[in-house]
């Protein structure tokens, strides 16, 4: 009773503290999923896109995610434990995509939004769109989870499979990849400081 | 090697002077000061042409996945069986038909209306265990043939 009047937090939650002692989580049931996905499906959704270029794939890649998540259906110490396992798993199936279809080259044009209705369609943000695309899907991939999802080095390294301690280099190549680009393209760091 | 802890005020642009000061003397800052604006950028660009599908519609699909898996999982011990149950047959019936070949050979080449005639009054040459046991086969493949049947339907 004292827990329902309390509402704790969806991750507390599930840990279900009685007498003192934590019993076994247990996985997500339908409503803590349908909060975890609103949460995450998003942002989810624009890594695959950025990653792999492609609404439809991002689609497809965000649905198989999303039931591999749930056919697993593993327990999770919090939110945040949960969401570095999706996003771990996306990147997977991102990785996969592209050693099964080998088209990544091809698809770098797929990179810039295709409707006329999406808002964005000045020339700089055009450019940066399709320079991002020119970069390695794991540069791509550690980008993103680094400037966009704020990701610590530990996290982008469990998400890539690499060590943690690995993440610095590459991240750094990946910065100097892409500042090489933008400045090849004469778009120079507008460095605000 | 871990994470420059400035790293994180670069990216997120909160300047100060001894941020400024550090980016001046670390590599890793430095390059992550050349591409956060336009990672920033990048960001910002809502590329999404249509929603995402429904929570609900997703965690439908995925029961209805599981269930697939669970039920192909429960048949799984019933279709070893019943590929062991085909085999079985199979041998029985090549062993019941090794087993008197020749009699039957000799029975199939005296189905002839003359031979019939002439060998009216004479005892089969096949025993009746011989015909209990084809019976027995008959109906055991036939058994099969409609469960596996039924369980495709």
């Amino acid at each position: 009773m004292f827990a329902e009047a309390l509402a704790l937090p969806a991750s507390l939650d599930r840990e279900q503290v009685s007498g003192g002692r934590r019993a076994p989580q247990k996985p997500m049931n339908e409503a803590q999923f349908e909060a975890f996905y609103r949460k995450t499906a998003g942002s989810l959704w624009s890594y695959i896109y950025r990653m792999t270029g492609d609404p439809a794939t991002a689609d497809d890649l965000l649905q198989k995610t999303f039931l591999g998540f749930l056919r697993a259906n593993p327990t999770f110490e919090s939110d945040e434990h949960a969401r570095r396992y999706a996003f771990r798993a996306a990147t997977n199936l991102a990785l996969d995509h592209f050693r099964e279809s080998k088209r990544d080259r091809l698809r770098l044009d797929s990179l810039t939004p295709r409707s006329a209705t999406v808002a964005d369609r000045g020339e700089l943000r055009h450019d940066v769109s399709r320079l991002f695309g020119e970069l390695k899907p794991r540069e791509r991939a550690l980008l993103w989870l680094a400037h966009v999802e704020e990701a610590g080095h530990d996290e982008i390294g469990e998400a890539l499979g690499v060590k943690s301690a690995s993440v610095r280099v590459l991240l750094f190549r990946a910065r100097k990849r892409l500042a090489e680009l933008l400045s090849k393209a004469g778009i120079g760091p507008e460095v605000t400081r | 090697m871990s994470e420059c802890r400035f790293e994180r005020d670069v990216i997120a642009g909160r300047w100060t002077d001894t941020l400024r000061a550090h980016v001046a003397q670390c590599a890793d800052c430095e390059a992550t000061m050349l591409v956060a604006p336009q990672m920033k950028e990048l960001a910002s660009i809502d590329v999404r042409e249509h929603p995402l599908p429904d929570p609900q519609v997703v965690w439908l699909k995925a029961q209805l996945l599981r269930n697939t898996i669970a039920m192909e999982r429960a048949s799984r011990p019933l279709k070893v069986f019943q590929a062991i149950s085909y085999a079985a047959v199979a041998a029985a019936w090549t062993a019941v038909l090794a087993w008197k070949w020749a009699a039957i050979q000799a029975m199939l080449h005296s189905l002839t209306p003359a031979t019939l005639l002439q060998n009216a009054g004479q005892a089969a040459s096949l025993s009746v265990t011989f015909f209990l046991a084809i019976f027995l086969l008959s109906s055991v493949t036939i058994g099969l043939a409609l469960h596996t049947m039924l369980a495709e339907d």
